[in-house]
């Protein structure tokens, strides 16, 4: 099993769903992040006075797959979540040990 | 939808027999296995006594069952342990969930801050199994206690009540409300059985029907439930009625009524507080008037209201955030207000209109004046992330205005030329929910009417409805465009058009959001909705000089001759009939050289100005005002394709020179006149102003100057903030003369002793270089020093 995270540019995340789903998957955790990668945020002018926006808001993506699905929803999620844009965000992809479901105890890849 | 019936819930006299059997049935149980176990080895210096709530006889099908096992002497406390335990344990496994303490006399009748909670429960006390002359000791040991110590309990327990109630922010209009602990809930009416008692007074009288529907729920809950669950889940609220949200109304209705009963025992209870704060309150006094009295932070009425007097009761609330006296409330039954526009817009600009809102709702006041409330009152729309019920949170939205922690919101908040415009369209903005269809819709439907029959004038009305429309734009962008997109800026200034009116739109959208509930505005959100407002705010601006009015259509021949060249904001910024005003004017160029109108309008004056330009104009025109002691709030200039300059300057009179020797408006226009035709030096005029007192160096603000040649097409745009002080625009004008530069476009804006200023210059009719650039920095820098 593996666990993607995907940091992806917020108004993307409706269409990042409806592709994910649309290919099968349907458990996912969804959080609202600040962060900045190599984008490192940006400056604005307000008011005559210059600040540096330095957290950008984010949507985090979380899934863990049976590996057999890894590239696939990968490929989804690029193809979903790109703009061509510094600032498009980043997938990581983690191994996972194992999976515990809490109401009835199944393991592994029966618990996702 | 399942079709099976769903019971009624009990009636009074039901629910006083459910918790009579129920009772009973524990009573026995407990009594058994106390023979049991305890009495076989300690048949005499124990006794067993019910408290808090099974003291009460009030026990519901899965509460707690509290128990009070008394000895005479600590030396009991270690070997009553043993058998106690299996005393417990017969009770746990008859399915019951004891809660117990064990405690001697003398313990229980002294005072504890550290578990004040208990000497509470034994407020509720009833001898049950055991040595009934221990039993006995306590009740004359407390009685005495409670004499002697009368002023001891009945503070702390209402810190106890108002801490529990802060956690619920303090409303009881929570859409999934916990029928215990909520306010207005089965604690609160509690505590104002314990406060009436403990004062010696009859508050909790009345209170019966609130306790029997409060009960009956409860009952039902736990029945449902099959455990001691308290919170009314969406789901619990379908499987109690047929009718959720007919049953929710009830509830509120009741909650509503503990809720006043708690708020005066606290109230009465706390009157006779002899400390600081109570002398506050006293002092506070001082604001009394013919009309109304206040006394403790409350205000009460001297005579009976009449619907002639309108709203000035709770303006008079929300000009000094005061609440009304209980007795107020009462007095204010069936008064309905007669309210016109004027009169809503004077309370809403009141420094916090939330308390004068409040104090309507507490009232009934604000469904009498505005019938149309009563659709969202107690109304429950159901959905993942609201809290409250829809009045709830329309008002806690108003009042989320009134604390604004992030700077940035502060700021913008405080710039609003029309804070009531944006206070009225939030009160409005949900008020087509329940209706079915787009709620949007429907609320700017009924605002239409009511502020129809308000008699609103076409340019609040505007606002307000356009507020309304677009109160979830924002939120939406937020989420769902891409931010970096040039398009998604252009988008949201062509809906808003003007800054103002981001500056609302965006007020709104942070109001509506922290409505939410407690945690809604995340720091997420709040980044979020400031980097919409930025985006908006660049387009806007930067329209302001790239957007030029070329061939205006559908107006007139001699209208779009006028606009021809105008900056595209000067229409977004102009109502039509402002732009009539300067047609008007600008017809008087054709006999004389200038033409000038001054107004006095929202306690403001407002001069016009139309004429040829030339160097330096705006600069004397600015230092001409200033020096009649007038400063100048806002000031913008713009000029059109003819060479026509239209100026206007906003200003204050702080001395009420014009106010208080009305010839002097007509001495200003003359001076004016004269500066403008070059026939007066502006700068001569200023000599001999007194120096003004300049704020302590603590909130001094340090000039900021910035230039940026992206901006715009053709200028370069100067952002200025500094300390504001009398003829500063003028120094400013001139530095930019001086500097061989033109003013293409001047906003310019106050906020409290700072000075906002946007200038587009040209040099030669191009941007300016480096070198001429960082010169004319520097000559700024120095005018704001003063120099």
């Amino acid at each position: 099993m593996k666990k993607i995270e995907a940091i992806i540019q917020p108004h993307k995340l409706e269409e990042v769903k409806d592709a994910i789903k649309a290919i099968g998957i349907d458990g996912m955790t969804v959080s609202e992040v600040r962060g900045h990668g190599r984008q490192k945020g940006h400056k604005e002018v307000y008011r005559g006075m210059e600040y540096q926006v330095d957290l950008l808001p984010k949507i985090k993506i979380e899934m863990v797959l049976p590996e057999a699905r890894v590239e696939e929803v990968i490929g989804v999620l690029v193809a979903a979540a790109r703009t061509g844009k510094i600032g498009d965000g980043k997938i990581f992809v983690f191994d996972v040990a194992e999976a515990i479901r809490i109401r009835n105890n199944d393991r592994g890849e029966a618990a996702l | 939808m399942n079709a099976v019936a769903v019971p009624a819930l009990r009636s009074a006299e039901e629910v006083q027999q459910t918790l009579k059997a129920r009772n009973a049935e524990v009573e026995d149980l407990v009594r058994r296995s106390y023979s049991a176990t305890l009495y076989k080895q300690f048949p005499s210096g124990i006794a067993l006594a019910a408290v808090g709530g099974f003291g009460r006889t009030e026990l519901f099908p899965h509460s707690d069952v509290d128990l009070l096992l008394l000895v005479e002497s600590e030396k009991q406390i270690d070997p009553v342990r043993e058998t106690l335990s299996a005393f417990l344990q017969t009770l746990w496994d008859s399915g019951l969930r004891p809660s117990h303490s064990v405690q001697t006399v003398a313990y229980c009748a002294a005072e504890h801050d550290d578990n004040v909670e208990f000497s509470i429960s034994l407020l509720d006390r009833r001898f049950l199994a055991g040595d009934a002359a221990v039993y006995e000791s306590l009740d004359d040991r407390f009685r005495a206690f409670l004499t002697k110590q009368a002023s001891w309990l009945a503070p702390r327990l209402v810190a106890l009540t108002e801490s529990r109630r802060a956690k619920y922010q303090n409303t009881i209009y929570h859409l999934e409300p916990n029928l215990k602990d909520s306010p207005g809930g089965l604690r609160d009416l509690q505590a104002v059985r314990w406060l009436s008692f403990l004062r010696h007074t009859g508050d909790a009288a009345g209170l019966g029907p609130r306790f029997a529907f409060l009960a009956a729920m409860r009952i039902r809950l736990h029945e449902l439930a099959g455990r001691d669950q308290n919170v009314v889940t969406f789901s619990m609220q379908d499987a109690l009625s047929q009718d959720p949200a007919a049953l929710m109304r009830e509830y509120y209705q009741h909650a509503r009524s503990v809720d006043r009963a708690i708020q005066r025992a606290i109230e009465a209870a706390e009157a006779k507080d002899p400390t600081l704060l109570g002398r506050f309150y006293e002092w506070r006094s001082r604001l009394s008037t013919p009309e109304f009295t206040v006394s403790h932070d409350r205000v009460f009425l001297r005579a009976p209201m009449q619907p002639s007097q309108s709203l000035s009761l709770f303006e008079f609330a929300a000009r000094h955030k005061l609440r009304l006296a209980p007795d107020t409330v009462d007095r204010l039954a069936g008064f309905t207000p007669q309210t016109r526009w004027d009169d809503w817009k004077r309370l809403l600009s009141a420094s916090h209109p939330s308390f004068g809102l409040q104090a309507m709702q507490d009232a009934g006041t604000l469904a009498a004046a505005l019938p149309e409330w009563r659709k969202i009152e107690c109304l429950v729309v159901r959905d993942f992330y609201h809290r409250y019920t829809v009045d709830e949170h329309t008002l806690v939205a108003i009042s989320s205005l009134e604390s604004i922690a992030d700077p940035r919101f502060a700021e913008l908040y405080a710039e609003l030329e029309q804070p009531a415009l944006l206070r009225f369209a939030l009160l409005m903005h949900d008020i087509g929910k329940g209706s079915g269809g787009s709620h949007v819709e429907e609320s700017v439907r009924i605002a239409r009417t009511v502020l129809d029959r308000l008699g609103a004038p076409e340019s609040d009305r505007s606002i307000v409805e356009f507020l309304i429309a677009r109160h979830l734009d924002l939120s939406s962008v937020m989420t769902s465009r891409d931010l970096s997109d040039g398009a998604t800026a252009k988008m949201l200034a062509s809906r808003v058009e003007a800054v103002e009116r981001l500056k609302l739109l965006t007020m709104l959208t942070y109001a509506d959001i922290s409505a939410v509930n407690p945690e809604a505005m995340t720091p997420w959100r709040l980044e979020q909705l400031w980097r919409v407002y930025l985006l908006a705010h660049e387009e806007l601006t930067r329209e302001l000089h790239s957007g030029r009015i070329h061939d205006a259509a559908g107006v007139s021949a001699e209208r779009a001759a006028f606009l021809e060249g105008l900056p595209v904001r000067y229409l977004r910024t102009h109502l039509p009939a402002e732009i009539d005003g300067h047609l008007d004017l600008a017809r008087q160029l054709n006999t004389r050289p200038v033409a000038i109108e001054i107004v006095h309008q929202r306690g403001v004056y407002q001069l016009t100005l139309l004429t040829r330009d030339r160097p330096g104009l705006f600069a004397s025109v600015a230092g001409a005002i200033s020096s009649f002691g007038l400063s100048i709030l806002k000031a913008e200039a713009f000029s059109n394709a003819q060479g026509v300059v239209v100026d206007t300057f906003t200003f204050s009179d702080p001395h009420r020179t014009l106010e208080l020797n009305p010839p002097e408006v007509d001495r200003l226009r003359g001076i004016v006149r004269r500066v403008v035709e070059g026939k007066q030096d502006a700068s001569q005029l200023l000599r001999g102003r007194p120096k003004p007192l300049l704020p302590s160096r603590a909130a001094r603000v340090k000039p900021r100057v910035a230039l940026n040649n992206e901006a715009s097409e053709t200028a370069t745009l100067i952002e200025l903030v500094a300390e504001d002080r009398p003829g500063l625009l003028y120094d400013l004008g001139r530095a930019i003369n001086s500097a061989g530069c033109d003013i293409e476009v001047v906003l310019i804006d106050t906020e409290a002793h700072k000075a906002l200023d946007v200038f587009y210059v040209t040099a030669d009719g191009r941007k300016l270089d480096a070198t001429r650039g960082s010169r004319l920095k520097a000559h700024l820098l120095a005018a704001c020093a003063g120099s």
